[in-house]
């Protein structure tokens, strides 16, 4: 009978845990991270008899609970991809927005200045066209200011946002640390203090919204942290520092750091997912390379406008200088050099520049190697000892490395060829007399003339122009412009070097000794060698005159027909050859002092046409005219887009990886809801089962309750039997 | 599957956001009137938005060009039309002087109408623009182009160039014509040469001003007339400067007889004297100015002499053709004009049309269809509706209501 009550009282006590376990699980239902708990009851250990084991009664074992890393583990993944493409997301969003809006993108103000241009075409002479232009000229740099400022206010945002996502993970990582602490002054008795559990899984998720961790549990309970490729961020109770530092390479840019003995290691590149990983992400893959893109536009616009502008005359008949201050690619220098050499970079050929940022670094010797960040390609340069040295054509700059006797292996150099374009852009014309509407040159059709041939109107030549020059001899070249077709000078003496060679306003040096068949070309101001070449001719980088046309483009040229009047003689300073005697076809092109005409119909024995200054030509708009044609040539991207094809681009690539990351984010939501719900399913609380327990408990209380009853009557019937 | 009540909570309370989202979207769109809110939404779109945009911001610049165009052609239309009408009543003054019943009185006072004329088709030639700018100077529209200088000679300080509009992405139209074209680029005589009298001539010979027969070989001929004694018959030869002989001298003359040499009909009437030559030499450019000065200068030459009336005839009779020159230069160029007008009129259409087209494209493109966006947020009101009902069904279900 004692043995019964004895029983009893243990499945009284039994049916209380459970029943404090229910009220524990009911009271902490919405407690997110909460998982819910159960007494495991088993059987006390059976007595022998005689008679054979008679059972004890119950026993709560443990108090364990309902729990499954692997769900554990799902949805912390799924919580840091999902916290990545938001956070991406969120930002992406914001640039989308101002690129392409009506209202605040460069295409309408791009319009809006090709139209004053237009407008200026139509009227040469107003000076009101032409204030109106220069107004269009300062809405489009200060629209492209504008978002040049709005995009790096934004990068601001993202260093303060990593500033304070650091700041977040150093506090969890504390938390977690003194978790581990009080679970190991807890002791380890082998049970588990499942609400500590929990509450340290729930910290550790909340660090995976932040950054993607990996974590190990020791055999003493305590959990390590590791973020990057293995950087300890809790190991026990100890929890590490992250520090944000400016980066070396950039100093605008704040980057996450580890806290190695005193010095903070950059650890930005290791660090993915989470909202640091979007962060990360959405600055490399985004905002660079927008704003690199905007100044891609703007430094295009503003190059390929002052060349045109440039082989322009103004209303005072000067020469047209630059329109726009054109910005000039940034080099930084990194922070930890110990190097002295320098490095300039310049724009060489805007067609070919990319929206990508550039690393220099120095490997010893005379070499050098260039990455473009984009894709990691890169080339080597070797300086062949020489300083200051200056490279070829890369990607649309050239490099100046000047004093790498003093380089240090390992010197890091970041080279931002577009960056500042968008911001650095201005406006160089301010007098509206300035705007270069005309072009300086006129031809006239000498009245005398008896024959019915007529000169056209004449075109500028422009440096730009795609120029070969052929050897036909080892000592004699022929010169052709490719881009008009005309030739500029035939049979040319080459003395063996170096020798200058001057067309169009630029001038290139021959030297060595090139083979008959040889060709070297200019174009866009960038010289080749003809890729067939056999001797060992070289040329020289191209300088253009600081007018950006041939100096002798307005001298006074007379073009007269011999007798018989099927060739013509070239009088007045003349850059091409030969100048007598040359073979008149009616329609070719003729070309001299940087300008070409055409001369067509039959002129007769003595008619001369004149090429020369135009001197008060107010009304002339041909220069204005293809100004205005600009905003539809392809100029930038190799000759494949025009300004507004290239900004079109920018807001395409934006709208597409925004769109990208939006569909992500919905992606990785329904992705992390259903890991929740599939860690919810096992370990969540559902009150109805709980209520159902509450039953159940409550039942097993009360028959317990019973049988204490029935061991009293029992025991108050042998007391009243012995009492009787 | 066990569901947490946390969940299930949780659940409902999602699917009522997620209705929200949509409805907010729709309202948005509905507000704006716009289907793209964003260029994410549609990047594709987007860009092509831009480049619409583009293009209607230049059609509709180039519909202003046009403006432009059609006002500077209009003005040069009309300037040109009041040199046709100038020249065509100087060429009648120039028959009727000719015809030779007239006084010497009668002289005077055409000589006083045509000087008035030349000054007005001066005039008409340094017209200007609403701007100021002279119309007919090229590039240099702030110079005056035509003057008369201190010698009779005319003067052209403006030049060949001409201006250009553009009117659509890929055309350009001139809206000007410039002095040279005008007044100056014209050929005298028959357009390949012209036959002139020796002022010493002392007979009454008229020489023809002549059409090419066949090819003319250009030269300087000189057509001699000789007779040597009153009552031997006239005879004549003719000489190049480099020719040579081409006509043996001693051919003998007939009055109106085609004379005949190297690509040259013309002929003599009247009475040559002996001595008395003329030249035929080629074409070369002459201003209309200086052809209507030489009209009043050969009404200056008095006529009350047989050599008198054959030196104004000759003159005259140059004069006519070479106004004829001038008016032929005159109205091509009025034909020109107004080919452009045409064209421009015909690209003005076209850019309308455009335009249109690309609105069209554009509002197809980034503008919502009203209709299908309203009953889509009707769908979704109702979706929301039913995702709250729901929610608050099953939140009210719960075994703790059943336990008392």
């Amino acid at each position: 009978m004692s043995d019964s009550l004895s029983i009893a009282v243990s499945g009284l006590i039994a049916a209380r845990q459970s029943l404090s376990t229910v009220s524990h699980n009911i009271a902490n239902s919405t407690r997110e991270g909460y998982s819910r708990q159960r007494v495991e009851l088993g059987t006390r250990p059976p007595e022998l008899t005689g008679a054979g084991y008679f059972g004890t009664g119950v026993l709560s074992q443990d108090i364990t609970r309902v729990y499954n890393q692997f769900l554990v583990n799902n949805v912390r993944d799924g919580t840091t991809s999902f916290n990545q493409f938001d956070t991406f997301f969120d930002f992406a969003a914001q640039i989308d927005n101002i690129l392409a809006d009506p209202q605040v993108g460069v295409v309408p103000v791009l319009d809006d200045f090709f139209d004053a241009v237009q407008a200026v075409a139509d009227d040469p002479t107003s000076v009101a066209a032409r204030t109106a232009l220069l107004g269009e000229a300062g809405s489009m740099i200060s629209r492209f200011d504008f978002i040049y400022q709005r995009l790096t206010d934004i990068g601001q945002s993202i260093n303060t946002e990593i500033k304070s996502v650091t700041t977040e993970i150093n506090g969890i990582a504390s938390a977690i640390g003194n978790l581990n602490k009080q679970m190991l002054l807890a002791g380890n008795n082998g049970k588990q203090a499942n609400d500590l559990l929990d509450q340290r899984d729930l910290l550790v998720q909340d660090l995976s919204k932040l950054v993607a961790v990996r974590t190990f549990e020791q055999a003493d309970g305590s959990l390590d942290v590791f973020v990057g490729n293995g950087q300890p961020l809790v190991v026990g109770p100890l929890s590490q520092v992250l520090t944000t530092v400016n980066s070396a390479d950039d100093p605008t840019r704040l980057e996450i750091a580890f806290v190695q003995g005193n010095t903070p290691i950059e650890i930005s590149s290791l660090l993915s997912g989470g909202k640091i990983g979007g962060l990360l992400d959405y600055r490399n893959q985004l905002l660079e390379p927008a704003i690199n893109g905007l100044g891609r536009v703007a430094i295009g616009l503003a190059d390929s406008f002052n060349d045109q502008h440039k082989l322009g005359q103004d209303l005072n008949g000067s020469l047209g200088t630059s329109f726009f201050k054109v910005a000039s690619p940034q080099v930084l220098v990194n922070a930890n050099n110990t190097g002295t050499a320098t490095i300039a970079a310049s724009i060489v050929n805007v067609d070919d520049l990319t929206n990508s940022d550039y690393a220099l670094t120095y490997n010893g010797g005379n070499a050098y190697t260039l990455t473009r960040l984009s894709d990691n390609t890169t080339t080597a340069i070797s300086t062949g000892g020489a300083s200051p040295f200056v490279t070829q054509e890369i990607d649309g700059f050239s490099l100046t490395i000047t004093g790498t006797a003093g380089a240090v292996v390992g010197d890091r150099y970041l080279i931002q060829p577009t960056r500042a374009g968008a911001r650095d852009i201005s406006a160089l014309i301010t007098d509206p007399e300035d705007i270069a509407a005309a072009a300086p040159i006129r031809t006239v059709n000498t009245f005398a003339n008896i024959g019915d041939g007529v000169i056209s109107a004449g075109t500028v030549n422009s440096p730009n122009n795609q120029v070969t020059i052929t050897f036909t001899a080892p000592a004699v070249f022929d010169v052709v412009d490719n881009t008009t077709g005309a030739t500029l000078a035939t049979g040319l003496a080459y003395g063996g070097g170096p020798q200058n060679v001057s067309f169009n306003g630029w001038t290139v040096t021959l030297n060595g000794a090139p083979n008959a068949g040889d060709t070297f070309s200019i174009d866009q101001v960038v010289t080749t060698l003809g890729s067939g070449n056999g001797g060992s001719g070289t040329i020289s980088a191209a300088t253009v005159s600081a007018a950006g046309s041939d100096p002798d483009l307005r001298d006074p040229v007379t073009i007269t027909f011999n007798n018989p009047p099927t060739t013509y003689t070239v009088t007045g300073s003349t850059t091409g050859s030969p100048t007598a005697g040359i073979t008149y076809t009616a329609g070719q092109p003729i070309s001299f002092n940087g300008w070409t005409v055409d001369i067509s119909g039959t002129p007769a024995v003595g008619d001369t046409f004149t090429i020369g200054p135009n001197t008060n030509g107010v009304s002339d708009n041909r220069n204005a005219l293809i100004l205005a044609g600009l905003q539809n040539t392809r100029t930038l991207g190799n000759g494949t887009a025009s300004y507004s094809d290239t900004y079109g681009e920018l807001v395409a690539n934006v709208g597409t990886r925004t769109r990208q990351a939006e569909i992500n984010t919905e992606s990785q939501r329904v992705l992390l809801n259903q890991a929740i719900t599939a860690r919810e399913a096992v370990s969540g609380v559902n009150l109805d089962e709980e209520a159902a327990n509450l039953l159940k408990f409550q039942q097993l209380f009360q028959a317990n309750a019973q049988v204490i009853a029935v061991a009293n009557s029992l025991f108050q019937e042998i007391i009243a039997a012995v009492r009787g | 599957m066990r569901i947490s009540t946390n969940q299930f909570q949780i659940l409902g309370v999602n699917a009522i956001l997620d209705q929200q989202a949509k409805v907010s979207k729709t309202q948005l769109q509905l507000s704006t009137g716009r289907r793209l809110l964003q260029p994410s939404d549609d990047p594709v779109a987007a860009t092509r938005v831009l480049s619409l945009t583009e293009a209607l911001t230049q059609g509709e610049q180039f519909q202003k060009n046009i403006i432009y165009a059609e006002s500077r052609l209009g003005i040069t239309e009309g300037k040109i039309d009041g040199v046709i009408n100038l020249l065509q009543r100087v060429r009648e003054m120039a028959l009727q002087a000719n015809s030779g019943f007239l006084s010497t009185t009668d002289r005077d006072n055409i000589s006083q109408e045509i000087r008035e004329r030349a000054a007005e088709l001066l005039g008409l030639a340094n017209s200007t623009n609403v701007n100021g700018e002279y119309i007919f100077a090229g590039f240099q529209g702030q110079t005056q182009p035509f003057s008369q200088t201190a010698a009779g000679t005319f003067n052209y300080a403006g030049d060949e160039g001409q201006r250009f509009l553009q009117i659509s992405e890929n055309r350009q139209i001139a809206v000007t014509e410039s002095g040279t074209d005008v007044f100056r680029q014209i050929r005298n005589g028959n357009g390949t040469f012209t036959t002139n009298y020796n002022t010493a001539n002392s007979g009454s010979g008229v020489i023809d001003p002549g059409s090419v027969n066949g090819s003319f070989i250009s030269d300087t001929y000189t057509i001699t007339f000789s007779q040597p004694t009153p009552t031997s018959p006239i005879t004549y030869g003719v000489t190049g400067a480099t020719s040579g002989v081409v006509v043996a001298p001693g051919t003998a003359y007939v009055d109106g007889a085609d004379i005949l040499f190297n690509g040259v009909r013309t002929n003599v009437t009247g009475t040559p004297a002996n001595g008395d030559s003329f030249t035929v030499v080629p074409s070369t450019n002459q201003d209309m100015f200086t052809t209507v000065e030489n009209f009043v200068s050969a009404l200056a030459i008095g006529t009350t002499t047989s050599n008198g009336a054959a030196a104004s005839n000759n003159q005259i009779n140059r004069v006519i053709i070479d106004l004829d020159r001038a008016l032929d230069n005159v109205v091509k160029t009025q034909a020109r004009v107004g080919a452009r007008q045409n064209a421009i009129a015909n690209q003005k259409s076209l850019n309308d049309e455009q335009i249109l087209d690309t609105r069209e494209v554009l509002s197809d493109t980034q503008d919502l269809d009203i209709a299908e966006a309203a009953s889509r947020l009707s769908r979704q009101l109702v979706s929301l509706q039913a995702a709250q009902q729901v929610f608050i069904k099953v939140q009210n279900l719960s075994l703790f209501n059943f336990l008392s």
